[in-house]
């Protein structure tokens, strides 16, 4: 629905682009621009951009009529497109006519319906046209309706004496509009081009893959009398306000540190933007760290709504099983090498005969599955194959992918699994001794990072009841940074419950116990309580200072 | 940090108990310091020194068992002394806001000598 679009407030940086569009039907007119066609990376916000244009046009513009039209949601054999295309036309005409939106969002109500409001907005032309289409359509004429649909707009301009600026949106799919089945019918995408053709209908047209959008436009008779306008990501500064703003906007908090790395690592796209913010909403989130990113990121690549966009984008482009994996390891050996080899060299260590390397290869180049330095993808293919080849399960890649986004670059990552028994937290507490020392921290602070640890592991092991009588724990140690995870299976102890009493009141009454928190907020930086799955999870962080290391 | 298994050994000066917890003082070890300044109070004994030279690590459930020794001390009139403590010891009392709740000696001659002072 072109008039769903995200508040206009909200919508950051692209006021050039806009600006540019918003002037583009009175610029053609005078021969001053051509139909553009807009390219950009999946979800940097062309769509986006169509719709902050429809709605600025719709709301504020008398004498210029915005069209907007999706192929994606589109039926795309030729006689339901054509009426689909006709009917939504004439409502988005009446409605910005009318500045009445209800005749744009009613998908289901039948242009007869719609007579009477033409009539009294004395569209009389509008009523001629839907007349011809309708007989068209009586009479059986595929190539009629198809014109009359497509033509629409032009006839509009011309005859209601207003400009139609046309934003085509998904114009990829518009290659698979067919007869009867798919394939029956190439070329009905050139039936847009007279119509592209008219100063009164400029056309702005947009879809994905990049590579299938040019290679339409390739045609001499489409790509005469069009511009490109490239999409560029978000600059830094603005995709760090954005995500700041969609957290705010739920009540999170972010370490702004790490909000900029991974602002860095989602290149600006405002999709995985408005993806995370949702995944750290959906997790329950109340304040970001490192590991909370890292936790988010994974959750997106894997399950979350990047996940799906790519994984539908992946099924959609490769529907054969033995391609799957072939196209998989293909993405594997770039990744891990960073080059590309050349094919009988790919085709050897992949295994591949060179035929299937190449539709394989063809596959990633036209349906912008390479990464083009988008680390995105790069994830979300890596956690694909880990699953589908490696047959890894939904935890290890989890692990995995957090540990690398969540332990700092110089930081060493040691695991433990301890017993829930009598003295087990000394064993962690040796572990604490001896990461201390690798980073020559001073005596005394290990020994607090000890009492906490033990603390920590005790509460566990009081309050788990789980029969899984295990104790988890991850150190990541930099020189900077200590970071301590404990995860206990069992019971959730929340983090409400926490709250211990003050020495006066425990002293008074006769419960003495329940210091443990205590010590382990005064000693460490930070302490975090959390449901992790089917564990509890507490993380210690402590920052280390200069006078914290021995000399 | 050493952790040796915990361990109580203990003398009497006079009329005063001085007690060596040795190790890792947590609930099972406190126990034990608890039953054996028991010992000596039920023996009449009012004054108690905990010596802490050999303790390792003290953990918050010996920190609760060392606060039950103290209240039923106070209760039948005695008084307890703490001695020996390291840094970090002495910065765990302070960090739960315990230090107004116990007198601590740098040796066990400054507590004694205080625990004589105060029979005079």
């Amino acid at each position: 629905m072109p008039l769903h679009g995200i508040p206009a407030k909200d919508y950051l940086n692209r006021e050039d682009e806009l600006s540019y569009l918003r002037r583009l039907a009175g610029l053609r007119r005078e021969d001053l621009a051509s139909n553009v066609l807009l390219v950009g990376a999946r979800g940097v916000g062309k769509t986006e951009l169509l719709k902050q244009l429809f709605q600025s046009l719709f709301w504020e513009v008398q004498e210029v009529v915005p069209f907007y039209y999706s192929f994606k949601t589109a039926a795309l054999k030729s006689t339901t497109f054509a009426k689909d295309y006709f009917t939504r036309f004439v409502k988005q005409y009446v409605a910005f006519s009318r500045k009445e939106p209800l005749y744009i969002d009613n998908v289901s109500m039948p242009l007869q319906r719609l007579m009477p409001v033409i009539s009294s907005l004395g569209l009389d032309w509008m009523i001629d046209s839907i007349s011809e289409f309708q007989e068209n359509t009586d009479h059986g004429d595929l190539y009629g309706q198809m014109l009359s649909a497509i033509s629409a707009p032009v006839n509009a301009a011309m005859r209601g004496g207003r400009p139609v600026l046309v934003m085509l949106d998904d114009f990829t799919a518009s290659e698979d509009l067919h007869e009867a089945k798919r394939g029956d019918a190439p070329g009905l995408t050139s039936l847009f081009e007279e119509s592209m053709k008219n100063s009164l209908c400029p056309h702005i047209i947009t879809g994905s893959p990049a590579a299938k959008l040019e290679a339409i436009f390739s045609d001499p008779s489409l790509h005469k009398g069009t511009e490109r306008m490239r999409l560029s990501p978000l600059p830094e500064d603005t995709a760090l306000s954005l995500f700041a703003s969609l957290l705010e906007k739920m009540n999170i908090t972010c370490d702004r540190d790490a909000a900029l790395e991974l602002v860095r690592r989602l290149r600006g796209n405002p999709l995985y933007l408005r993806n995370m913010a949702k995944a750290a909403s959906k997790m329950r989130k109340k304040t970001l760290g490192v590991r909370d990113l890292a936790e988010c990121y994974s959750h997106e690549i894997m399950d979350g709504e990047t996940a799906f966009y790519w994984s539908s984008v992946f099924a959609e482009s490769i529907r054969d099983k033995g391609l799957r994996r072939t196209v998989l390891g293909l993405i594997m050996h770039q990744l891990v090498k960073g080059k590309a080899d050349g094919r009988e060299r790919l085709s050897k260590v992949l295994g591949v005969r060179e035929a299937e390397l190449g539709a394989a290869l063809d596959v990633l180049e036209l349906n912008d599955l390479g990464q083009n330095g988008d680390p995105v993808i790069g994830d979300f293919m890596h956690s694909l194959y880990m699953k589908e080849i490696e047959g890894k399960t939904a935890g290890e890649i989890r692990e995995q992918v957090e540990t690398k986004y969540s332990s700092p670059r110089d930081s060493s990552v040691f695991e433990m699994v301890i017993p829930m028994s009598e003295q087990a937290e000394l064993v962690a507490a040796r572990a604490v001794d001896q990461i201390g020392k690798n980073i020559n921290l001073e005596p005394e602070v290990m020994n607090y990072l000890q009492l906490a640890i033990v603390e920590c592991c005790i509460n566990a092991i009081e309050h788990s009841g789980s029969y899984e009588k295990k104790i988890y724990l991850k150190f990541a140690a930099s020189p900077q940074r200590l970071e301590i995870m404990i995860e206990s299976p069992g019971r959730y102890f929340s983090p409400d419950s926490l709250e211990e009493d003050s020495p006066e009141k425990k002293m008074e009454s006769g419960r003495k116990r329940g210091w443990g928190f205590t010590l382990m907020r005064k000693i460490m930086d930070e302490v975090k309580v959390e449901r992790v799955h089917d564990r509890t999870r507490v993380t210690l962080v402590k920052k280390i200072t200069k006078s914290e290391v021995r000399k | 940090m050493n952790s040796t298994p915990f361990n109580v050994g203990s003398r009497v000066v006079e009329d005063v108990a001085v007690i060596y917890p040795q190790g890792y003082l947590n609930n099972l070890a406190g126990e034990g310091l608890v039953a054996e300044c028991g010992r000596y109070t039920q023996s009449g004994i009012r004054k108690i020194v905990v010596n802490f030279r050999e303790t390792d690590l003290i953990n918050s459930i010996g920190i609760s068992l060392l606060l039950h020794i103290m209240e039923e001390l106070q209760t039948a009139g005695g008084t307890l002394c703490f001695t020996d403590m390291s840094k970090v010891q002495l910065g765990i009392f302070e960090m739960l806001g315990l230090t107004k709740y116990f007198r601590f000696f740098p040796d066990e001659n400054g507590a004694l000598q205080f625990l004589n002072a105060a029979g005079e």
